[in-house]
């Protein structure tokens, strides 16, 4: 029997139409065929999608992705008709009146995004009243950084290498003034899995002179270490998708590390957070606040400062009208009833 | 001419192949047969009246009858859609067993609600603007439903008043109500209503700060550029960027309501167990367990999966109603046996009307009757009052 060109043509459309490939997804965002104006984009998503049209495949991969599958595990429950027309998302850290609980997380060399980089970063958050975490390997100097924000930065480094170098760099954030030191451990900054040298992240704290929060946190142990060690605050975080070996994600772990700090200090929470309502998630399961890795720097590639800007007050936004919806309406409302986790 | 000429007369083009193969996949009926079927490309051919199957069938027809902004208005969930979409997963999460013996001409599915008695416990959800839909508008929507003897819920947001959707047919209707804040300015819509013969009021309390994405999504599909259409409210109370609306609701609302209503009162947008108790702790006559179709919290649940948990608080003093995702009889039997008195639907006489006006309105609402009809037979019950809880296998996550 011969197969020619048409009966090949039909099997392939019968073959499409049942494959599992065709399953209906909702309709997500515009077609990324042009940049659209930064006013037209409606939720934090679409910044993704933006950023992949201005960077180069490789470049945009370094920043893409997520992992939503724990989120969508995750129902709310409602408290119904409670007033709500005084929305209030203030929230102290470290002293500081947070205007939202949501914090721009540290990622380095900005300026392979966007030519203005960590500056047009630090107008953004700063214009979104929203804290930023500098990196220690910022395109821009720390100073500079810190010139052209309005709201607190906080300054990351990695507790590995030259301790020393790390050490002075850190002085010279603090005196610039960055208001927290963040530790990161457990990974390298070339993104490489590390044994935490906890004699390091000791000793830069204490040189530091600001509070020191550990990042990188994915158990109760780690986070009851990190307290041994000086910290004044934890980040439950796998680095942006460097999952530990179970395949838990920073929110699956939250409840038990919050738990096992038990308000001592607070307990911040990165890892796929795209929506208000995995904001929601996250303080209801125990942190204090989000910190953001991906979304800003969609916002940063696609459109620099306004884009950073726009991306957190979606969030804001997104957040606030969820807290309204859920009988939240102030931060300490939230109460881990509002999260109802599948059984599976 | 040769028989190489002939074929290719006759024959299979290469671009017919291709047309055929994209028409066949923007209608077929899609691999999850139970799910909404969007989105949805442009159809070779829409299907007719009397092909109508499933209330499924009329979606793409009301889909391809309206400007895409109106099919959005009906399709749209809040936000990424997650509780729109979890609504019919839910249904997979009960499984209908046992029975068998009875025929279809032996059930009885007439049932009585608040003194009234039903033909069936599915009822007409009140849903905005149906002129947008069709010309016939409520008005075909009310003899529709008064000719498949169902009761509609009017909308607050009715494109006709009400009087005027209750002269359209004798069927009973119930009234559905936004309370303003101005409390006075509540009294003369629900005299309005009261006067012309509304059998309950219905008072919706979810949806108080929900965002539709796919409508702000929506563009001239004649190729004009997208407009920015991110809107943000004027003058909102709060510095969050999140518009008044209705973010003043208390419980109190209910206690303040009670004096204007003379007949029963219900609440539409209860989800949990504790919401339901603070009903009727204000006076409230019957419950309508609702997420508003997935339009009023993301990442809410199912209504189907907080059902039970609803009906225990409420332990039969009032009665509860149910909406959300529900297309099919088997969906409604469902709830029927996890304790629910009647069935709202919303989006499915939506479809109907929208694509074939009041007559569609009328078969939608007789298929998924007939669907129930058929499996209350298939699981050996004759009447609504013998369906109990035996009659499903729950698996909620």
């Amino acid at each position: 029997m011969k197969v020619d060109r048409r009966q090949t043509l039909r099997r392939l459309g019968g073959f499409m139409a049942g494959a599992p490939l065709m399953t209906q997804q909702p309709r997500q965002g515009a077609p990324a065929a042009r940049l659209a104006p930064v006013g037209e984009l409606v939720n934090v998503p679409e910044f993704e999608a933006m950023a992949e049209l201005v960077l180069s495949p490789d470049r945009f991969t370094t920043i893409s992705g997520g992992h939503r599958g724990s989120f969508d595990r995750m129902t709310l429950r409602q408290r119904l008709m409670v007033y709500a027309m005084d929305l209030d998302l203030t929230t102290q850290l470290f002293g500081y009146d947070m205007f939202a609980p949501i914090l721009v997380g540290p990622v380095g060399h900005q300026r392979e995004l966007h030519a203005d980089g960590e500056l047009a970063t630090a107008r953004g958050a700063s214009a979104a009243k929203t804290v930023m975490v500098a990196s220690r390997q910022s395109s821009y100097p720390i100073d500079q950084i810190v010139a052209d924000s309005s709201a607190p930065v906080w300054y990351q480094v990695y507790a590995e290498g030259d301790i020393g170098a790390t050490r002075d760099d850190v002085a010279q954030a603090v005196d610039a003034g960055c208001s927290v030191l963040c530790v990161t451990v457990g990974v390298s900054s070339l993104q490489t899995p590390v044994r935490t040298d906890w004699r390091a992240v000791e000793q830069l704290g204490q040189a530091a002179g600001v509070p020191v929060v550990v990042k990188g946190i994915m158990s109760p142990n780690d986070a009851e270490t990190a307290l041994q060690h000086g910290a004044e605050g934890v980040v439950v975080s796998s680095h942006g998708g460097l999952v530990t070996g179970d395949g838990a994600l920073p929110i699956d772990v939250l409840p038990a590390v919050a738990d096992a700090v038990n308000g001592r200090v607070p307990v911040l929470v990165d890892g796929s957070f795209r929506r208000g309502t995995d904001i929601l998630k996250g303080l209801a399961l125990g942190a204090t606040a989000v910190m953001l890795g991906r979304p800003p720097m969609w916002g940063l590639a696609a459109y620099g400062a306004s884009g950073v800007q726009t991306v957190l007050e979606l969030l804001q936004t997104d957040l606030a009208r969820n807290m309204a919806m859920t009988g939240r309406p102030t931060i300490d409302m939230i109460d881990r009833e509002l999260v109802r986790i599948d059984s599976r | 001419m040769g028989s190489i000429e002939q074929q290719w007369r006759r024959g299979f083009s290469r671009r017919q192949a291709l047309c055929g193969l994209a028409s066949f996949l923007a209608a077929s009926p899609l691999l999850h047969a139970q799910r909404d079927p969007y989105p949805l490309g442009p159809h070779r051919r829409v299907l007719g009246f009397d092909e109508m199957r499933t209330a499924f069938d009329f979606e793409p027809v009301f889909h391809d009858n309206v400007p895409l902004a109106i099919y959005d208005y009906t399709a749209h969930g809040t936000d990424s859609e997650f509780t729109l979409y979890r609504n019919r997963d839910a249904f997979d999460w009960v499984e209908l067993v046992g029975g068998g013996g009875v025929t279809p001409a032996e059930v009885d599915t007439s049932t009585e609600l608040f003194g009234v008695r039903m033909d069936s416990p599915i009822m007409l959800a009140p849903t905005a603007r149906q002129r947008d839909l069709h010309p016939d508008g409520e008005l075909g929507m009310h003899r529709a439903a008064t000719s498949a003897a169902m009761t509609m819920i009017v909308s607050n947001v009715s494109s006709f008043p009400f009087p005027q959707i209750a002269e359209a047919a004798d069927g009973p209707l119930w009234f559905q109500r936004y309370a303003t804040r101005d409390l006075e300015g509540n009294r003369q819509v629900l005299d309005m209503a009261q006067d012309a013969g509304c059998q309950t009021v219905v008072v919706t309390i979810d949806q108080q700060a929900s965002y539709y994405e796919r409508d702000l999504h929506d563009r001239n599909l004649g190729g004009a550029p997208r407009r920015a259409r991110r809107r943000t409210p004027q003058n909102p109370p709060n510095p969050y960027r999140v518009g008044a609306g209705r973010l003043w609701y208390e419980w109190t609302l209910f206690d303040d309501l009670r004096p204007m209503i003379e007949v029963p009162m219900l609440a539409k947008g209860i989800l949990t167990g504790e919401g339901a108790r603070k009903c009727l702790e204000h006076g409230v006559d019957g419950i309508i367990v609702s997420n508003h179709g997935g339009r009023s919290l993301d990442y809410g649940p199912s209504t189907l999966e907080v059902l039970e948990e609803v009906v225990e608080a409420v332990s039969g003093r009032v009665p509860v109603l149910i909406d959300s995702g529900f297309r099919r009889g088997a969906d409604v039997l469902k709830a029927l046996a996890l304790g629910a008195v009647a069935v709202c639907l919303g989006r499915a006489s939506r479809w109907g009307l929208g694509a074939f006006g009041e007559p569609g309105a009328r078969k939608v609402i007789e298929i998924i009757n007939t669907e129930l009809v058929h499996a209350m037979a298939a699981v050996g019950r004759t009447t609504i009052a013998a369906i109990d809880r035996s009659i499903v296998r729950t698996s909620f996550p």
